[in-house]
């Protein structure tokens, strides 16, 4: 049985909800630009191809010294980029779209193979050499499609950025690329090639698609009301809705309504469920790693998420301080893998902040609702407020001292004096011609 | 007459080498040098907030004379790069291919923090009739593995810029560095001289001090002046007549109290208030987790405890500092420390 995900995939653009998109901020016709990129990629790879041979065949007449490099096809013809939110159609976009020019996809998920080399291996070969069956038989012309760019993590050392210019540059066949988010490391390709912005399908275009579906499966029982509310909850998230029917269809023969609640795909409502699942039911170390597999939540927030929450739902503090060993434990190994790549510790950061925290416990469990709350707090670094900022310039120019000397021995004394009265809050201001929200950020203490 | 500057501190800077209080060997020496119009890089060294940077200052300046705008930079070492800078660093030196030797095509990378402060400075020549430059960088062991760059740096440009080390421990140091270096060792100032500054200030600002009151700042300030001067200013607002008793209770109101109070609340055993607190300092001061160890560490050894406490605690502080120095959660590091004074309160 396919997920309807799968079965539903649109078989050619014509049948398929474009979605809309922009060019650095102009509207195009994405399914139009795609295929005539395709196209041309193809009539400039079939000029660069010949003038290369003839570039040879003058190579093998000269000595060295004269020869000339070959060429390469110019990165924005031959790549581009699809960027928008998940489950738009950005990859069934590509997949329509071979299938109506009659070519064959090669996917890679950039986000199984991380290292440069696992991506070398998978992709050099279809696009560097021809098999020698495609000289004997005519066989489809090949697409690229890497999937889930932002899912690189890369710097220049290590990642596979460098992996995909090159092979941009080297490639014998159209390359497209999605991506979800604009990622600061992916800069170096951004620069070199185009970028479609897509963008979700409206809640009406998501309604019509999701009634053609429910008639083709021959599902009556759906209210108009209920339909529109997965549409709103999943923002134009249209493969996150198709999920969501099948899901509600597989419940609803109980005739079970509220199955629609626990069905909202909304992040944070699945994070508040997930951490009072993970500290009020979990017992063993299985169940743990159970849950956090099973959810899709960024494991960058989750272990802030329990650390947040985790005096919420255990009380004694020789529990908390048990907790708090093995989670300040997960967070050095994060640091760890962060910083030296070492990917293979990610399974003792797992069991560490999950089932590290919750089973130490010898107390009992926390027992109905309790309130989570979102992670508030994040100390990062020295990073200034804009108010912080201009106090702490204004300062200077009377007292040319750095900025931690100002916040960490200055400031603090400044606060004290402005506190003791108005007289001296006024004086101090005036002196340094404070506004009102540089005088807040001196009143706060 | 230029505006009366409000903040005391500021207001008796010292403006010249000799206003500097104490320190009159130290003096002696960088006038000595400022006579002989030369000097080779220089150290400062001694312990925090005693004024080794305003005498490096006062001394460059006095050296450099008319030249010294354009030709003094100082640099803090353990101020991060500011995303610009950082981008700037970046983008590295391309050795073009058609050079000869196994570099070229490679592109040179440098420590970001020496490309984008450093070198630009050291290497223009100084202006004016100045005889070469001064570059002051303050926390110089913070540096770390950046050290290193130093080394090439000190000799190639010598000529053109001397640098004035500053730095709390010399310890930090490598010693291809110290050895580039002369030394100077800035001590506290001695009380004689101490007393004289306080007195001068009280009866510039007609204050009436008690007997004894000048011990005892000089005893809480740590040798630190900036700090005696704020808390004498601090006291003269309730009054013109400073005693012990308004000493004590604004020298309560510091800074430092509020990490101490940290320790004190963990020790009660309340994990979410002192949570709450732990946030509090760190939203506040901005220190990074290294900075908030450090200051728990001075106060662990202050507080009233057993030895066999005191050893427990520090041992939990440099394990929670080691971890952080990987982690990327301050607050996990730190509410993990927190969670364990709790669970130690429960045994004292």
């Amino acid at each position: 049985m396919l997920p309807w995900v799968e079965k539903y995939r649109p078989k050619s653009i014509k049948e398929m909800a474009l979605p809309t998109a922009k060019v650095s901020g102009h509207n195009v016709d994405l399914a139009e630009d795609l295929k005539k990129f395709v196209r041309d990629f193809f009539k400039v790879m079939r000029k660069v191809n010949e003038e290369n041979k003839q570039i040879r065949a003058h190579n093998r007449t000269v000595p060295e010294k004269e020869q000339k490099d070959e060429l390469e096809i110019p990165p924005d013809k031959a790549a581009v980029l699809l960027e928008g939110p998940p489950g738009i159609g950005k990859t069934s976009i590509v997949y329509a779209l071979a299938n109506d020019l009659s070519m064959e996809v090669i996917e890679t998920n950039a986000s199984d193979t991380r290292t440069r080399d696992a991506l070398e291996r998978k992709l050099k070969e279809t696009t560097k050499s021809r098999g020698i069956m495609d000289f004997i038989v005519q066989t489809k012309e090949k697409l690229i499609l890497i999937d889930e760019v932002d899912g690189i993590y890369g710097n220049n050392d290590r990642g596979a950025v460098p992996t995909i210019i090159n092979l941009i540059q080297k490639t014998q066949f159209p390359i497209i690329m999605c991506s979800n988010e604009y990622k600061q490391s992916l800069s170096s390709l951004y620069n070199k090639i185009r970028k479609f912005e897509v963008h979700p399908l409206s809640n009406t275009e998501v309604i019509k698609i999701a009634k053609n579906i429910l008639r083709k499966e021959g599902i009556k029982s759906m209210h108009e009301d209920d339909l529109e509310l997965i549409a709103e909850k999943n923002r134009g998230d249209l493969r996150g809705v198709i999920n969501d029917l099948q899901g509600i269809n597989q419940g609803m023969d109980k005739g079970d309504i509220e199955l629609l609640g626990s069905l909202r795909r909304d992040s944070t409502e699945e994070i508040f469920a997930l951490i009072r699942e993970l500290f009020q039911n979990v017992a063993t170390l299985r169940e743990a790693r159970e849950l956090t597999d099973k959810s899709d939540v960024d494991y960058n927030f989750l272990y802030k998420w329990v650390s947040e929450n985790l005096p919420t739902f255990i009380k004694q503090n020789e529990n908390i301080a048990n907790a708090y060993e093995n989670l300040s434990l997960a967070d050095q190994i994060f640091g760890r893998i962060r910083k030296n790549m070492y990917w293979s510790l990610l399974p003792y950061f797992y069991d560490l902040f999950a089932g590290g925290v919750v089973i130490p416990g010898k107390e009992p469990k926390t027992q109905g609702f309790r309130r989570v709350v979102f992670p508030r707090f994040s100390a990062s670094g020295r990073s200034l407020s804009i108010a912080e900022k201009s106090l702490v310039e204004k300062i200077q120019e009377k007292y040319d001292v750095s900025q931690t000397e100002i916040i960490q021995d200055f400031l603090p004394f400044l606060r004290i004096i402005c506190e003791s009265s108005r007289k001296q809050l006024k004086i101090m201001s005036d002196w340094l011609e404070l506004d009102a929200k540089e005088k807040k950020v001196v009143k706060k203490n | 007459m230029t505006e009366e500057i409000p903040v005391w501190r500021i207001k008796y800077l010292p403006k010249n080498l000799e206003d500097v209080c104490g320190r009159e060997k130290v003096i002696k020496r960088l006038k000595e040098t400022i006579k002989q119009g030369n000097f080779p890089h220089l150290m400062f060294v001694g312990s925090e907030g005693i004024g080794k940077t305003t005498i490096a200052q006062l001394f460059s300046k006095e050296f450099l004379g008319k030249y010294y705008t354009a030709n003094f930079r100082l640099v803090h070492a353990n101020i991060p790069l500011t995303e610009q800078e950082r981008n700037q660093a970046k983008a590295g030196t391309y050795i073009s291919k058609s050079k000869i030797g196994s570099q070229a095509g490679r592109r040179i990378t440098m420590p970001a923090f020496i490309k984008v402060k450093i070198k630009p400075f050291v290497q223009l020549k100084a202006f004016g009739d100045a005889p070469f430059k001064v570059l002051i960088v303050k926390n110089f062991e913070t540096l770390g593995p950046n050290q290193q760059g130093f080394r090439r740096l000190m000799e190639t440009y010598g000529s053109n810029c001397r640098m004035i080390l500053i730095t709390t421990k010399i310890s930090g140091i490598i010693d291809p560095i110290v050895s580039r270096c002369q030394l100077f060792l800035i001590s506290q100032a001695e009380f004689s001289s101490f007393k004289k500054l306080i007195e001068d200030i009280a009866k510039k600002e007609s204050l009436v001090l008690e007997d004894n009151v000048i011990d005892i700042l000089y005893k809480i300030s740590e040798g630190k002046i900036s700090r005696a001067i704020d808390l004498l200013q601090l006291c003269s607002i309730t009054g013109k007549n400073i005693d012990m008793n308004s000493l004590y209770e604004n020298s309560q109101k510091f800074q430092k109290d509020l990490t101490r109070s940290l320790l004190l609340v963990a020790l009660k055993g309340d994990f979410n208030k002192c949570r709450e607190l732990s946030r509090k300092i760190i939203s506040t001061y901005k220190y990074n987790s290294h900075e908030l160890f450090a200051e728990l560490l001075t106060e662990v050894n202050k507080l009233p405890i057993s030895k066999f406490a005191r050893c427990k605690i520090i041992e939990m502080v440099s394990n929670a500092d080691y971890r952080a120095l990987d982690g990327m959660d301050t607050d996990i590091q730190v509410s993990a420390l927190l969670s364990k004074l709790c669970v130690l309160s429960e045994s004292l």
